[in-house]
């Protein structure tokens, strides 16, 4: 099957000296759900926003669909962005707009200058949005500000707007970090669900390795800017977990698995 | 040994306080900043200075201070006689500063859009829009008005016109730091939906700075109406013109009348925008 996104030797060095990435190859198919782990600074923000050209990379390339965005400027870019949507730790909404035009803003990379500039969103798109609003359960919402809801309604509205782009790559940067425990199951499930129900590929950058293990297809190791572990959630031991993380598993608070138990048990 | 050396320090320590009563604990920094010593004298060599270009006669102004309350006496002499023109001149005033302050909405937000720095990305673009109107910031509105006045002819024309090129190079500046205050993230967000610039600008930077340009807006109200009041002065019309002509033709009353008016009415701006304000914010 044709990939989805492919990275051929891609490197990043910032202004300041620091390689963020070096020399990344990796492919992705449609279905997929990737976890990006490593420690902070191992280049997992930068993989990510090297794929949408948030961030141009300083070597290689990055082919999307097909297409390679890494050159790529003005229209097409935006019609490369487009195919992705994006999901972020803070949810990024505009907070003075209603939870309905969040989620329109989707749209705005398929409309044209005149319609986008002044926001004429087509009657088809918001009957879309109010579906796709009653699908996450934030239907009575829909015309409150952003500013209104909570953190985990937030992202669910984040989650919208990425869906209405028709993407064919989700890209999500840190989705749960500013969560609490129940809305980062959610958010985690609804993330799963959605892109298995349309057939999206979906990266996701996370810090907690109990929920890669449990959510994804594959996880890919970052460490210094280098992919260190690529392989099902199964093949991630304690040797490669060190190898990421540049320290061993006791080191690390892994969270909410049956270990931690046990270790407590013990010290009873 | 200890304990002898402490107490000699103790006793050295507590000696000099009871000699001198006078004697106080410093509360300033140590170091001391040798700018302002600099800065007070060359206020006071300048203070004298100007005193002394000026010639001003200290003696003959203190023999008119009783003449300040004669006049204010007068003033408080409200004469209604002439309140159909005084009137019209007030709406005309406000007109003024009503419409000038529209279109330097319109043009501030649109200059604010190419000055500010994270819409288009296009440094050169923001810097000669800043730097062309810190130039127009720099000279005054009553000079921009009389500029108008020389070009557009007497009347209230010339006002709108010269306060607006003050208002909107005050807007640009302001309201492009408005936008440049927009997270990154959020404009972030909304290029990784495939927007163009302007979209993204439109929806999301403008309705994020709503609040804050209503606040500019409302303080510029106000002060565009009081420089209005100037402006009538000057020959560009309104309630100005009626003060200073009554005040030239002794007619006090009408004066006072006037002058009550811009005051009542630039209180009731102010408190108009106080409540708008917290309605947006």
């Amino acid at each position: 099957m044709e990939p989805i996104l492919k990275f051929d030797r891609v490197s990043k060095h910032y202004p300041n000296g620091v390689h963020a990435l070096k020399e990344v190859s990796l492919e992705v198919t449609e279905g997929e759900f990737i976890s990006v782990i490593g420690p902070s600074g191992s280049g997992k923000s930068t993989l990510l926003r090297a794929i949408n050209r948030l961030i141009p990379i300083s070597g290689g390339t990055v082919w999307l669909d097909g297409q390679t965005v890494s050159n790529q400027h003005g229209k097409g870019l935006r019609e490369q962005r487009r195919k992705v949507g994006m999901i972020f730790q803070n949810y990024n909404l505009v907070y003075s707009l209603s939870v309905l035009q969040n989620v329109l803003h989707g749209r705005l990379g398929y409309m044209n200058g005149f319609q986008g500039v002044f926001g004429l969103y087509r009657e088809k798109d918001k009957r879309e949005a109010l579906d796709l609003l009653k699908e996450l359960g934030l239907e009575q919402f829909s015309y409150n500000r952003a500013s209104d809801l909570s953190g985990g309604q937030k992202q669910r509205v984040g989650i919208a707007r990425a869906i209405m782009q028709n993407p064919k790559l989700l890209l999500c940067d840190e989705p749960i970090a500013s969560l609490d425990p129940s809305s980062a199951k959610t958010i985690m499930e609804l993330l799963r669900d959605m892109t298995q129900k349309r057939n999206i590929a979906c990266i996701v950058n996370l810090h907690q390795l109990d929920v890669a293990l449990k959510y994804s297809t594959r996880i890919i190791g970052l460490s210094k800017g280098e992919i260190v572990f690529d392989g099902t959630p199964a093949q991630l031991n304690d040797e490669m977990i060190e190898k990421i993380y540049g320290t061993s598993r006791e080191n690390l608070m892994i969270g909410g698995n049956d270990d931690d138990k046990a270790d407590t048990a013990d010290c009873a | 040994m200890n304990l002898n050396s402490n107490e000699t320090a103790f006793e050295i320590n507590l000696k000099p306080a009871v000699a001198k009563r006078t004697a106080r604990i410093p509360v300033k920094c140590k170091q001391k900043n040798r700018f302002i010593p600099v800065f007070l004298g060359t206020v006071a060599v300048l203070t004298i200075l100007s005193l002394w270009y000026l010639e001003i006669d200290w003696g003959k102004m203190a023999s008119r201070i009783p003449d300040v309350g004669e006049v204010f006496w007068d003033l408080a002499h409200l004469d209604f006689a002439n309140m159909d023109l005084v009137f019209s001149s007030l709406v005309e005033t406000i007109s003024i500063a009503v419409l000038s302050l529209l279109y330097s909405l319109i043009l501030g937000i649109i200059f604010g859009m190419l000055a500010a720095k994270n819409v288009f990305r296009i440094p050169v673009l923001s810097v000669v829009t800043q730097s062309f109107f810190t130039f127009l910031r720099a000279v005054p509105t009553p000079v921009w008005v009389l500029l108008m006045l020389v070009c557009l002819g007497m009347g209230p024309e010339a006002g709108v016109a010269g306060l607006c090129v003050h208002t909107t190079a005050f807007f640009t500046k302001s309201f492009a730091q408005s936008f440049e205050n927009i997270p990154d993230e959020t404009i972030e967000a909304l290029e990784a939906t495939g927007a163009n610039r302007l979209s993204i600008f439109t929806n999301a930077i403008l309705p994020a700075a709503l609040p804050q340009i209503v606040a500019w807006a409302g303080m510029r109200l106000e002060t565009n109406f009081s420089e209005c009041a100037i402006l009538g002065m000057v020959g560009a019309g309104g309630i100005g013109y009626v003060i200073s002509n009554s005040l030239q033709g002794y007619d006090y009353g009408t004066a006072g009348v006037a002058i009550l008016l811009v005051f009542l009415v630039a209180y009731c701006i102010e408190r108009i925008f106080v409540r708008i304000k917290k309605k947006f914010s």
